[in-house]
């Protein structure tokens, strides 16, 4: 486990025991907007048994929450969030807060959650911008062109033009939380997450570097993209 | 005035498919190699990236990575009567320029042709007796065998990674393969494809009537894969633009992806693009060549001098060089002797469409360029032509390649051409529809030759190439024997409609069939019938080796890439193991 991983099994377990606090509780008045938080999870929404799990971590609107590398999730295809948590749930992903969520709910409640977040907007976070001048050139490289010499080809060819997803194959990446992307790429990279058709992850991933990886992952989350307006 | 160079081993004609496994196997094997490419040099990054890539209108029908044919142009007549014109739009066949050559643009349908293809022939007159064919036929044996090229075949299918499913190892028949394949010493490197749905109505079909389908050789992979080479590939993503386009994800087996960064990496080796090379020289006896001359991207003429000259160029482009060059003799139709420019053939292709209703839907642009199913029992010699008054045959699959908007819309037989009515025709149609493919074979006829264009030049000041062509009678009926089997599949699909279109003549090239040309350069035993001997070596210039499709005697039932590597490998090995070891003639005259 790097200092990456730790760190979000720390916060992480934070976010966990907040969902079982504000449970217990039974909770107060609406959440503010998720936007104004960023470290910290966005409280539960007032009925308990309505509450996703999701949002303590993901928060209210599927913003997400950066510095704990959990997505944002709000506008990305059903779809590909419903292959998500059955992959969660068969094992074919690979994680074990996730894995315990998907695995308690039923395949109808796993397209349900996925239909949920799919449907939603979210305003963005605003993470503080960690990539400097020479990492964002370097992403853009990446995400437009590729790079040759490592044998990758542009992120946008699959992930859409500016990143921004592709209905039934690709999630968008614009917009994303850098941990999260530099975190999933990882574990591409390192072949222990394997849930790719075609290993198509993999392929790529195998051939960045750390700093590739640090560079595309900020490029991205430098995007600002809300899928409302596309 | 042209600037002499320095001289090397050797001058590879044309970096493509061809040009590239020559010049990495001959500069590994410790000679100087200068590769000459007319077109740019372009690689996956940065060139082939989306979204550009898809630009249907800048590749489709503005065939950006074809042959310019506004500086060098082909003439074509159907008749030796008639005038030849420039084609001035590629439309029928797409020779494409530029490093890495007609197969970045490919589909990555990877077939061997079967034992009985290279001894054509001799098997015709045995299994069906000597007047069964018409006399103006001039198909012949190839001089090579199969068993001679099976290990050359199975090394270029493990240079692209080919994924597929064998149907013979070692004579065992395997389940879910071809069963009429000729016996492979091992499997395909990779599993196939996934399948598509018109893949999968197709099987079933074809199955019911006691047919044997199966899937389609890809050379776009179905999983990531390193050849021997040292290169890795990645899975292909099914985006439906591989003809006529060049692969964004490394997914494609291409020079780019295969073999050039080797070659490339090797100081025996050096590219040079932009160069249009005008003839191969001869010294005074006109049996021995010296070299080439080039002009460069600026206009200026170099003279390549080289002890050895291999034109692995466009099949059609080899014809030509050849001419230009004045190495063999040229042939007259008038009087059937000669042989540069002999025996030029094509492939038949025809078509059969199933339309179905709404609730059959076929999703049609989820596909690669080889992601089919099909059926080789009505190709080749697979079925008894005894009172059928032709041979050969054609591949019948669902092999359809995209849903691209501009190029893809099939229509009902009655529809109009254009309008209300035929827009109305393409969204009822565009998604409910399977496409069969009937890939037929092409015998060569006497009347069928290229030559140099008496009128048109070049923008260098040659001589442009003449095609002249038309279908032989022996292929329409092949073509309207096959279709009618395809029409039976189509209504075994329980389609509600099915329409064949079985290749009928004049032969026009206004319309897009394949970039399948073969012969004028052919391959054989006896130098009255042949340009080169059965390793590719020229018969009057035995320092020149051609090497392309162009050596074809004849064309077969199948896409003639995996037969031209395996073609290339067998001229490698005699190359490396016998004209550079003791250069000269390979095979007495």
């Amino acid at each position: 486990m790097n200092a990456h991983s730790r760190r979000v099994w720390i916060l992480l377990a934070g976010a966990m025991l907040t969902v079982t606090a504000t449970r217990t509780m039974a909770a107060g008045p609406a959440a503010a907007p998720a936007a104004q938080s960023t470290a910290t999870p966005a409280p539960a929404a007032p009925a308990a048994a309505a509450t996703p799990p999701c949002e303590a971590c993901h928060g209210a609107h599927g913003e997400g929450m950066e510095a704990a590398h959990v997505p944002r999730i709000a506008g990305q295809t059903a779809e590909y969030l419903k292959k998500q948590l059955d992959d969660y749930a068969s094992g074919a992903r690979d994680n074990p807060i996730m894995s315990n969520f998907a695995k308690a709910l039923s395949e109808q409640q796993r397209a349900k959650f996925a239909a949920r977040y799919a449907a939603m907007t979210a305003p963005h976070v605003a993470a503080a911008q960690t990539a400097g001048a020479a990492q964002l050139v370097r992403g853009h490289q990446l995400a437009y062109q590729g790079d040759e010499t490592r044998r990758v080809q542009a992120c946008n060819a699959c992930h859409g033009p500016d990143g921004i997803g592709v209905a039934h194959a690709a999630p968008y990446l614009a917009g994303q939380s850098a941990e999260y992307l530099a975190s999933a790429l990882k574990t591409f990279h390192e072949g222990t997450r394997k849930n790719d058709a075609g290993e198509l992850m993999r392929s790529v991933a195998a051939r960045l570097n750390d700093a590739d990886i640090a560079a595309v992952s900020g490029y991205f989350a430098s995007i600002r993209f809300d899928r409302s307006t596309h | 005035m042209a600037q002499r160079l320095k001289e090397v081993d050797v001058v590879v004609i044309g970096v493509g498919m061809v040009g590239s496994i020559v010049a990495k196997e001959l500069a590994a094997a410790g000679y100087k190699v200068v590769g000459l490419e007319r077109g740019q040099p372009r690689f996956t990054v940065p060139d082939f990236q989306s979204p550009g890539v898809h630009d249907e209108l800048r590749f489709d029908i503005r065939k950006a990575l074809m042959q310019d044919n506004t500086r060098e142009p082909v003439t074509f007549r159907n008749q030796g009567s008639q005038v030849a014109l420039p084609v001035r739009r590629w439309e029928s066949f797409l020779p494409g320029t530029g490093l890495g050559g007609s197969m970045v643009h490919w589909n990555g349908q990877t077939y061997r042709f079967q034992a009985n293809d290279f001894q054509l022939a001799t098997r015709t007159r045995e299994r069906y007796g000597k007047d069964f064919l018409d006399p103006d036929v001039t198909i012949q044996d190839w001089g090579v065998t199969y068993d001679d090229l099976e290990p050359h075949y199975d090394r270029f299918e493990y240079l692209l990674g080919t994924s597929g499913k064998a149907g013979n190892i070692k004579g065992k028949i395997q389940p879910g393969g071809d069963p009429h394949e000729s016996p492979r010493s091992r499997d395909y490197p990779t599993p196939p494809q996934k399948e598509h749905f018109q893949g999968a109505l197709f099987r079933k079909a074809a199955a019911s009537l006691g047919y044997h389908p199966f899937p389609q050789p890809s050379s776009n992979l179905s999983q990531p894969y390193t050849n021997p080479e040292g290169m890795k590939l990645n899975a292909c993503v099914f985006c439906g633009f591989c003809e006529r386009y060049a692969c964004e994800h490394y997914a494609k087996s291409v020079p780019q992806t295969v073999i050039l960064p080797v070659l490339l990496a090797n100081p025996n080796f050096e590219l040079r693009t932009g160069c249009q090379v005008q003839r191969i020289n001869l010294d005074s006896t006109k049996k021995h060549a010296t070299g080439v001359t080039y002009i460069d991207a600026v206009g200026r003429e170099f003279e390549q001098p080289a002890s050895l000259v291999i034109t692995s160029t466009f099949a059609i482009n080899n014809v030509r060089m050849l001419l230009l060059s004045g190495i063999g003799t040229p042939y007259d139709p008038a009087t059937g002797q000669g042989v540069v420019g002999r025996n030029y053939a094509y492939q038949t292709m025809s078509t059969v469409a199933s339309f179905f209703d709404d609730d059959i839907i076929i999703n049609p642009f989820m596909a690669s360029g080889a992601s089919g199913t099909l059926i080789n029992d009505f190709a080749g010699d697979n079925f008894d032509h005894g009172g059928l008054g032709f041979i050969g045959g054609a591949f019948i699959g669902a092999v359809n390649t995209n849903g691209r908007p501009i190029q893809y819309h099939p229509v009902p037989p009655g529809t109009p051409n254009w309008g209300k009515g035929w827009k109305q025709a393409v969204v009822k149609h565009y998604n409910h529809t399977v496409m069969f493919s009937l890939h037929g074979s092409s015998v060569s006829q006497r009347q069928n030759y290229c030559d140099l264009d008496p009128t048109y030049k070049d923008a260098w000041g040659q001589p442009v190439l003449r095609i002249t062509f038309d279908f032989p009678p022996n292929d329409i009926k092949m073509a309207a024997y096959v279709t009618a089997k395809g029409v039976e599949i189509g209504k075994a699909m329980g389609a509600k409609q099915v329409a064949g279109s079985p290749r009928k003549g004049p032969y026009t090239v206004t319309q897009y069939q394949t970039t399948h040309n073969t012969g004028g350069t052919v391959m054989g035993d006896n130098p009255k019938t042949s340009v080169v001997n059965r390793y590719l070596q020229s018969w009057d210039v035995p320092n020149v080796f051609v090497i392309g499709a162009s050596n074809y005697p004849q064309n077969a039932s199948w896409n003639p890439t995996g037969t031209l590597g395996a073609l290339t490998y067998w001229a490698i090995d005699a190359l490396k193991n016998k004209y550079l070891k003791n250069p000269g003639r390979l095979v007495s005259a």
